[in-house]
Parts: structure tokens; sequence; C-alpha cells
């Protein structure tokens, strides 16, 4: 169409569209780093203690951190965005406390556990809607506000009391294995694992996700509903919180309303970690199921050998620097 | 002492991968204006940070009064009286006016080295009194508008006493009367003795201000003129390395059936009425002095900002443009002014670029589909002849002008009827613009309405069947191409309403 | 200064003036009602207290405010706080005669290097100040538990000229007051009257053009942090003096306090904006909230979600009233 001797422009030329395989592209991903510190955990938690390499201890370690993993699938959204949600810890203690005084108000337990499930859904669902209406604020300062409010809330519910008295079969959630070694949650998680990935990765949905985190207003000018996007995205947030907030509660046995306080961080350690950029519009699911499993398995290792947890949190602090200084050495292609 | 104030001899800047200098001379005589001019990715706002010690030069060297000297950092090429004005504003948008002025080399007190807010103020109110400016120093820098503001960074240069300025496409985003009112500042700076470097893509600019011009192209010097003894023509193929003997393709659409109709359409503060009907084929000019309210316009036809009152027909029927998708359904197509921050996603391969806009087209039940994905892109960057190697390059790797074709490519992935193409030609060098108009008259003659906003005299011209033009949000005046002038637009853009 | 600014245009001033009247006013009604419920509030004694408790909030508020206006934040200042207490507080319970004031610099330098550590971090190694933070808070507070071995060091180990230090008063202030007043002194000079503190508000207002007109980003980038971080060391002598203990959970999460209070008090979290006189009131609001509401017989319980409620409401309305100054200050341009 476009043939123009006059500019000089004479051919249409071929524009490949097939990818070259670059090894140095393929070996040069941050999730073959995470790999490695992966494999490097497991050999100095096997070192530390004798009983660490065996598959009833490493199924049963997930349990120990696999509650607020879900929250870490959709803040990678969130954090893709560009944005944060630190709204999250609070989140769970509000949906947590009004399920825990529902039911011994006398609610059945299914009916509580589905108030739970709204209560995310309306806290996450606030957190979106300020964050699109105020675009003036950023999602830090929405979600500062909110987490104090919510837990707020929680605290006006329950005082500074527990709640628990849960029936038996709630406890599954937390405690219950399938085909008797197989942890329930961990289970769980995979499924929700695998739906993020593909709503991440393969739908258009991702794709905008992806675009908003980019460049908004390209995306805006591209025909993107970003507004309604982000607020599925934070609604989305608000939702994993309160099925952490059941796997949580459930693990306790009660809660109380400074329930997963400092949750936040981890979840956002977790996403970061994973190399996604806070700058947004960078990072892969796969990295961020790695960092999971790196901080979770790293904690239960070095709990096994009785590490107290602040020591925990120096190695995590380290780790999370040191990921985020090595990946701005721009060594590594870390396209979705 | 020298004949020249300035003297850069032989001077290398490489960056990983790109050579942005290449052996580059240039010679600034005291007091005169110089025009540098060449396409964009010349070298030319390189060139400039080399000057101001922003980068620092592989090779070369850089006499100043005939003495060589070592620029590394800004501060050094401040203290040498360097000052640059630079294309995008490096303003404090938060701070006032005068700390924009004064900002690191504020008064102070000797001893106790307080800084003299009066003072500074003071000073401030007369550079701007000096410039013919007549705003409060202690307004927000965000409140000024864009000629206010390189008013601003004047006053800065003239507060460090600089010189030699330089000033990058100060031009760029003036209208008509703010361009004459910056050509006036420029002559006063000159008489008080100040060497100026002005870059620009005007040829409008160089005729009225500079003596001498220097030509860059791609990264090498290619020569300098004394600006009477060149002509246009030669300068363009000293730019471009070709010769472009038509810059606009000659059209053969024919206009037929109307397809779109605007009725009194207003929003309240930024257009009031606006009427017109457009016919597929036909190339519609909008026209008028930026801050006319013609982006404005086009985006609320394109649903991103709602309009008050008024209607729109689309064939016929009437129809609302709340969003952006109910415009895209429509089969209305924009192509935004700012490329690259609102045209494209830069760090996004061009397939990715492409589909953005129809990722329908793509999916199925919201699975994409790659492999028609990379179909469709290279069906589509083929069509308006990219220039890269592979729809994986990322868009931010391609020179202005093939980003735009790329955002013409995302247009071309919907079935479209109407398109509306916001200063398609901003900020594109010559060869690429050629090209953009090439595209536009095949787009037309393939049927599709066309409405192009434009500020550039010779384009809604050369483009245009119909031309609007637009004063303070209301259209003034409506014409044929046939009798419209340069004068009659202009008359139109600057009056009231007759 | 000729008043030559035309009618309708709003200036600079005029937005920040805005900001803090309705700030102000907001603090007298509440100050009036608090009073009309417990005649209690406005007495000497409470004022003195209520400012005691803000002392320490309000000298880290400072710290933030010029943290924020680059665009940054930082979270570990609990942490670091809790550092320099404990080991203060150690060094008092081993050394009991130690002079306060060395007790103070203690304090100070080792928030300094924390700080400088942090803003080494985010000037060298473009790590987001929001992950250096928070990674350095986790270190900090493990540190903190390493050196204590997870034990309190309690009152009756710290000497008295040590608690001395936030009990004692001169001239009949309190000396928290007094070295609060002394820090917003100071940095209101530093940051309206120094080249310095106006580099501040350039790298927050624009990096790019910062760094184009040759000021040195990464300097003031860690300056800020390295300032940030000798106020949290101060605070923490200051704290722990003040409670008479050092935990290693010592102002834990109470960094989120310090944000809110910078942020109703107009601090602009996307940098370049912020003052110290708008700064004073919302560490003023703050502290109120704090004492008022048990004075007026508001359950403990409640006070976390209404402070929660005031800092969404104080940020929405603020937002809300800049973008009526917006339209009506709407200039005749195209972005």
């Amino acid at each position: 169409m476009v043939n123009n001797s006059n500019n000089g422009i004479t051919l249409n030329r071929e524009i490949k569209s097939e990818k070259e395989f670059s090894l140095k592209k393929f070996f040069f991903q941050w999730e073959w780093l995470l790999f490695l510190i992966f494999i490097a955990i497991h050999i100095i938690n096997s070192q530390l203690s004798p009983y660490y390499l065996n598959t009833y201890t490493l199924l049963d370690a997930t349990m120990t951190f696999l509650d607020k993993a879900f929250i870490a699938l959709s803040m990678t959204f969130v954090i893709i965005f560009g944005d944060i949600d630190i709204s999250v810890g609070s989140t769970i203690a509000l949906a947590s406390v009004i399920m825990a005084v529902l039911y011994n108000a006398g609610l059945p337990m299914p009916l509580a556990i589905l108030v739970c499930l709204l209560v995310g859904v309306i806290a996450g669902f606030i957190n979106g809607i300020l964050i699109v209406k105020f675009k003036e604020l950023s999602a830090v300062i929405v979600t500062l506000s909110t987490m104090i409010l919510y837990r707020g809330i929680a605290y006006i519910i329950l005082e500074n009391q527990a709640s628990g008295g849960f029936p038996m079969w709630f406890n599954f959630l937390g405690w219950g294995y399938i085909k008797t070694i197989i942890p329930f949650i961990l289970v769980a998680f995979i499924i929700a694992a695998v739906i993020f990935y593909v709503l991440l990765h393969k739908t258009t949905f991702g794709r905008k996700v992806y675009a908003i985190g980019n460049n908004d207003v390209a995306s805006l000018f591209s025909g993107v509903k970003v507004d309604k996007i982000k607020i599925i995205v934070f609604t989305l947030n608000g939702l994993m919180a309160a099925i952490a907030a059941l796997f949580l509660t459930s693990k306790m046995g009660s809660t109380r309303p400074n329930i997963a306080s400092g949750y936040e961080l981890d979840v956002i350690a977790m996403v970061v970690l994973g190399g996604v950029s806070t700058s947004g519009g960078k990072g892969r699911m796969i990295g961020v199921l790695l960092s999971i499993f790196i901080i979770g398995f790293l904690r239960y290792g070095l709990g096994l050998v009785n590490v107290p947890d602040q020591v925990i949190l120096i190695v995590i602090g380290i780790l999370l620097i040191f990921s985020v200084m090595l990946s701005n050495l721009k060594l590594f292609s870390n396209k979705s | 002492m020298s004949k020249y104030i300035l003297e850069l001899k032989n001077i290398t800047k490489t960056f990983p991968g790109v050579k942005a200098l290449d052996n580059v001379n240039f010679q600034l005589k005291s007091g005169e204006i110089h025009a540098l001019m060449g396409e964009n990715g010349a070298g030319k706002s390189t060139f400039i940070k080399v000057i101001t010690g922003v980068h620092q030069p592989d090779q070369g060297e850089i006499f100043l009064k005939g003495k060589k000297v070592n620029i590394k950092d800004p501060n050094d090429s401040k203290k040498l009286g360097i000052a640059a004005i630079y294309q995008h504003a490096t303003s404090y948008p938060h701070l006032s006016v005068t700390e924009n002025i004064f900002m690191g080399h504020e008064k102070i007190d000797i001893k106790t080295k307080r800084i003299l807010w009066e003072d500074m103020h003071q000073s401030a109110e007369k550079f701007l009194k000096e410039l013919g400016a007549e705003f409060d120093p202690k307004r927000r820098m965000s409140t000024l508008s864009v000629a206010q503001q390189q008013i601003v960074e004047i006053a800065k240069a003239i507060s460090t006493n600089a010189e030699i300025i330089i000033m990058d496409e100060p031009t760029a985003s003036l209208t008509k009367t703010e361009s004459e009112d910056l050509y006036r500042i420029t002559e006063k700076l000159q008489e008080i003795g100040t060497s100026i470097i002005f870059i620009s893509h005007r040829f409008e600019d160089m005729y009225r201000l500079a003596g001498r011009v220097t030509v860059f192209r791609d990264s090498k010097y290619i020569g300098t003129w004394g600006v009477n003894e060149v002509s246009n023509q030669d300068l363009i193929k000293a730019m471009v390395g070709r010769e472009i003997t038509q810059m606009f393709p000659s059209k053969n659409a024919e206009i037929s059936e109307e397809i779109f109709r605007v009725e009194k359409l207003s929003r309240k503060g930024y257009f009031k009425d606006i009427s017109f009907t457009l016919h597929s084929g036909e190339i519609l000019a909008i026209t008028g002095l930026v801050g006319a309210g013609r982006t404005e316009l086009c985006q609320s036809l394109f649903g991103i900002e709602r309009y008050d009152s008024g209607k729109l027909y689309f064939e016929g029927n009437e129809v609302e443009i709340k969003e952006v998708q109910a415009a895209m359904k429509l089969g209305i197509g924009y192509l935004p002014e700012d490329r690259q921050e609102q045209g494209l996603i830069l760090d996004w391969e061009l397939d990715k670029n492409i589909s953005l806009t129809s990722l329908d087209k793509i999916s199925q039940y919201s699975f994409i589909d790659r492999k028609k994905e990379k179909s469709m892109a290279k069906r589509l960057a083929e069509l308006v002849n990219v220039k890269a190697r592979s729809i994986f390059n990322l868009a931010k790797e391609l020179s202005g002008g093939n980003q735009q074709k790329i955002v013409v490519a995302k247009l071309l992935t919907s079935d479209l009827k109407v398109i509306i193409l916001d200063e398609p030609t901003k900020g594109v060098d010559v060869g690429a613009k050629s090209a953009i108009f090439k595209i536009m008259a095949d787009l037309a003659a393939q049927g599709y309405a066309i409405i192009m906003v434009s500020s550039e005299m010779p384009e809604v011209l050369g483009m245009g069947d119909r031309i609007l033009v637009m004063r303070n949000g209301e259209i003034t005046k409506e014409m044929a191409v046939e009798e419209a002038s340069q004068e009659k637009i202009l008359a139109a853009a600057m009056q009231e309403k007759i | 200064m000729s008043e030559k600014s035309s009618k309708n245009k709003i200036s600079l001033e005029r937005i920040q003036q805005i900001r803090e009247f309705s700030l102000i006013g907001f603090i007298i009604v509440l100050s009036i009602f608090v009073q009309f419920r417990n005649s209690n509030f406005l007495t000497m004694s409470n004022i003195d207290d209520l400012l005691t408790n803000t002392a320490i909030l309000s000298i880290l508020a400072v710290g933030m405010m010029m943290v924020i206006i680059t665009r940054g934040i930082d979270l570990s200042i609990g942490a670091t706080l809790a550092l320099s207490g404990m080991v203060t507080s150690m060094t008092v319970s081993n050394y009991p005669s130690l002079h306060p004031l060395v007790a103070l610099l203690i304090g100070i330098f080792i928030g300094l290097i924390s700080g400088a550590i942090i803003g080494l971090l985010v000037a060298k190694f473009n790590i987001l100040p929001i992950i250096a933070t928070l990674g350095m808070m986790n270190v900090f507070r493990g540190i903190t538990f390493l050196i204590s071995g997870g034990k309190w060091v309690s009152a009756y180990q710290m000497s008295d000229s040590f608690k001395a230090i936030s009990t004692g008063s001169i001239l009949g202030i309190n000396n928290l007051i007094l070295i609060a007043i002394i820090i917003y002194l100071v940095f209101y000079y530093f940051i309206n009257y120094t080249r310095t503190g106006r580099k501040i508000y350039a790298v927050g207002s624009s990096p790019e053009s910062a760094k184009i007109s040759g000021i040195n980003v990464d300097r003031i980038t860690w300056l800020v942090y390295s300032i940030m971080g000798g106020l949290a060391g101060l605070s923490g002598v200051l704290w722990v003096s003040k409670f008479a203990s050092a935990q290693s959970n010592t102002a834990s999460g109470y960094e989120m306090n310090v944000i809110a209070a910078c942020v109703i008090g107009g601090v602009s979290i996307a940098g370049g904006e912020g003052k110290v006189t708008g700064l004073i009131s919302g560490v003023l609001l703050y502290g109120i909230l704090e004492n008022a509401l048990p004075m007026i017989n508001v359950s403990p319980f409640w006070q976390n979600a209404i402070q929660g409620a005031v800092i969404l409401i104080a940020v929405l309305v603020s937002a809300l009233i800049k973008r009526r100054i917006g339209s009506s200050n709407k200039i005749r341009r195209e972005d």
C-alpha cells in the first residue's frame, strides 16, 4: 500500500514474526536465580537438620506459610499496576473477627464463612473505588488509611478478646490432609496458583493489567477500561485476604483483632522477591511462586533449628534487598 | 582572542550500542544567533548535553573564547556562562517562579548563607519585566502556560549571567503569537551580546532569527551555511540525505456520503456549540492556536472526556459516546497527540502494542491466541511500512516517525470508519512526515473519514479537504481548502467570531 | 513586594493556606467539642501532657516530611528507633554514670548510621524506598533482638539522670517539648533558608530537572534518609527514657502514625510538596486525637478506627480542595 519512490521508501520490507532463541536470554532470567536460591535453601536446610529432607516434613512445612501466599497471588496484580495494598493484614483481621463473632452469635458456620469472604470483597472494593476516584492519592496512602481503619473496626467489634470455638470440620482448612499426607491448604493453593497464573499470562485481563502497569494513559486511549480493571484487582485482593483469613483462623483455632498484623509486609516481600517490580509493569507469576516457597522453606528450616523468628527477619530483609539490587543490574530480562 | 566564543572540535560520544555524536564540529560566533537543524535522532540533544556537561564526550575538545575547557558537570558549564533551555521544560512544578529561576544559585547572605527571599522575588520580577512578562514571581510554576514557563527558563538563563544560551526547540509547543514574543526576546538577548544556539524544526524560526545555520544528520556534522545563501531545498536535502520533491501526496479519494455529524457539542470550559459533518473519504482539518480546545474536542468525540450537551449522529443514527469503548464500537479511532505517553507502551514489543486496541479479535473466551496476535501484528506493521527488524522489537527502540506508524497500525486493527489524528506529525522528522501523509491519503482513498488536528499551516492546507478553524473553544470559520489561505486561517484563529 | 497576582489565579501560598486553615479550623472545633465534654482538656497540665506525648511523633514527622518530599518513604523508623533505644539503654544500664548527653549522642549516631545505610541503598543502588526500608526494617528489628537476647531493659536498670532526659524540664517546660521546638526551629530554617534545604524540594519536584541543572540528586537523597535516621535515633533515646523500658518490639508500626501525621499535615506523597507549618498542624491533630479520645470516654478500642477514619477523611478532603482550586485555576493550555 505504501509505495512511494518519491520519499525514498521503496519496498515494504519483511518484518520477522518468529522469535529467535537466545541461550543467554533464556538463562539470564530472574526465575533461574530464584530457582538456584530455592535449591540452595534446601541444601542448607538439610545440612542444618537431619529431619528436613523427607516428603512428610516438606509437605507439612507448606502448612506453615501458605495462608499468606494466597494474598501474594493477587498482590502480584496490584504491584504490576505499580500500586501497593498494605491493608491486607487488616482485612484478614476484620474478615476473621466478623466471621467468628457472627458464628458465636448463632449464624451457621457456612454462612459465616460466606460473610467472611464478603467482608474481604467489600474491603477490597472500597480500596479500589477510592484509588480510582481519587487518582491524586496514591494507593499507599489510601490503603494506609484503610489499614488503620479496618483493624480499628475489628477492635471495636471484639475489643481485646479472642473468639473461636469453631466446629471441628472448620479445622480441616488449616490442618486437614488429602490422601493422608498432602495438606489440604497445599492443594487449595496449587489450584489458586494455576488460576492466577492463567489469568495473568494467558488472558486479555492479564494483558490489560500489564498494560495499565506500564502506561495507564496509553491503556485508556487504547480502550482498556482502566478504572474497572483496577477496581476488580483490588476487590480480588480483598477476596484473597479473606480466603487467607479462613485458613489462618482455622490454623489458629480462634481469632483476635491483632491477628495477621504485619502480614502485608510479608506478602509484599514475597511478591517483590519474585521479581515483580514495584515501579509497575513487570514480573511473572512463576517468580512469585518460587519466592513464596523460598521464603516459606527458609523460615521453616531455620525454625527447625530454633533460630528465632527475629533473626529470620534479618535474613529475609537482606534477601529482599539483595534481590532487588541484583535485578537492578539489568542483567536479567524480566519481561512478561 | 578567538573569533569564536564557543568551538567544538571532533566531538564523539557513544552510548551503549549507539554512536550519538560522530566527530562533530561546531563554531559559534560571539553575539550571533546560530540555528542548529537536523532530523530527530540526528544528535542535536546529545550535542547540547555535551556542551552543558550533562554528558562527557568520549573524544574531542571544547574551546571557550579560544581557551580549552573541560566541562565535567552542569555546574561547570554554569560557571563558564553557558545556559540551556531544554526541549522538555526542566522546571520544578511545585515551586514558585522565583525559585525556579534561582534554584542552585539562590541569593544568599554572604556571612550567614541565609537565603534572601525578598531580594530574589524582586530580581525575579525585574527579569520577568525585562522579558515583557507580567506574572507574579510568587506563582507556582505549574499554573503557568508553556510559553510562560519558557520565559521563566530564559529568565533563569539570564540570572546566571550566561553569555551563551542554547534553546532546544523552544517554539515546538508555542502558538504563533507566543513564538513572536519569543523571537523578540531572543533578539533582545542578542542585542545585549548573548550568543545563542537555536534548535528548531521550523524553517520560519531560522529565517526569522538566525544568521547562520548548521545541519547534523545521523550523528554527523553536515555543514554550516549563512541563512541567506542556502535554500530550503538544500537544507532539507542536507537534513534528510535525499531530496523530497513532494511533501504532500496527491489525493485521489472520493468524498461520498455523510458518516458522522456533530451538532452543538459543548463541554463547559473547553468547547462550545461545535457542529460539523464528516464524509467518508474526506480529510477534515481542524486547526487553531494551541489551547483553542481542539484536543479536548477530539477526546470528547473519542469518549475519553464526557461532553455536557449536544448530539452526535453516526451513519444517520443518533449515538452517545460516553466512554472509549463506545467510540471504538462505532468505528471511531483516535491517534493521540503524545504518542509516547498516550499512544504506546514503550517497554512493550511491537506485536503487543499493536494488538492492545483489539484484544478481543485475537482471543477466544478471553484467552489470547498468540499465533493470531503475531500474524496480525506482522501484517499491520508491514502495511504501514515500519522500519523494524521484527515484531519483537521494543517500541522505544524505534524512531519517532516509526513509533507514529505503530500507533497508526494500532488503529487499523479495528474496523474503523472515522479516524481522528491529533497532531500526527508533531516532533516527527521530515522524512517520516511525508510517509505519514502518504498513509493518510491512502486511508482516505480507502473510504476512511479522517479528522486531522494540526497547528502546521502547510499541512492543513496540503492535506485537508475542508478546514475548521477553532478559537477559544468555538469554531470561527469553516472553509473548503480551495478557498483557504494562510492569512484567512490565521485571521479566523486569532479574531473574534464575525 | 507588590501585590500583583491576578485575582482569578490562586497562588501557591493560597493552596497551602486554605488547607492549613481548614485543618486549624478542624483542630479548634475538635478542641471546643472535647472541652465541652471534659473541662480538664484545656488545662495547662493536660496541654503539657499532650505536647509531651506528641513530641516524639513530631520529631520523627520532620524527618519523614523531608523523605516524602523527595518522593520517598521510610518504613524502617520504628525499627531504627527501637535499635537506638535498645543500644543506649543497654549502655546506660552497664555504665550508670554515663552523662545523658552522651546517651543522646550514641542514639543519634546509631540512627545516623542506620539512615545512611538506607540512603545508600536508595541513592546509589536505586532500590525503591519502600522496598529498601521494608528490608532494613526487618534487619534492624532482628539486630535489636539479637543484641538484647530478647530481653527487656527495664526502669530499674536505667539511671535517674537518663530517665530525667524526658521527665526533666527547663523553665517549667518539659525537655521533650523543648527538644521538639529546637528541632522544628532548626529544620524550619534549614528547609526554607538554606540552599541544601531547597534542593530537597527541587529533587522531589522534578528529579530530572534537578539532575540536569547540576544538583547532586544522590547526595540529597542520601542526606534526607540520614537525617531521618538521626532523628529516629534521637527519638529512640527519648522514647526509652520516657517509657523507662526498651524492648525489641518498641514502636513497632509507629512509622504508620508518623506517615499519617505527615499526610494530614499536607505533605504530598507524590513528592515536592510539604511545609513545616502544615506539618505542625498535622502532628497536633494527631496528638489531640490520641489525647482527647480517652478524655471523652471513648473506649480505647475505638481509637484505631477513629484515627483511620480521620486520616482517610483528611486525605480525601485535601484532595477535593485541591481539585476545586485546580479547576477554578484552569489555564488555557493543552497538556
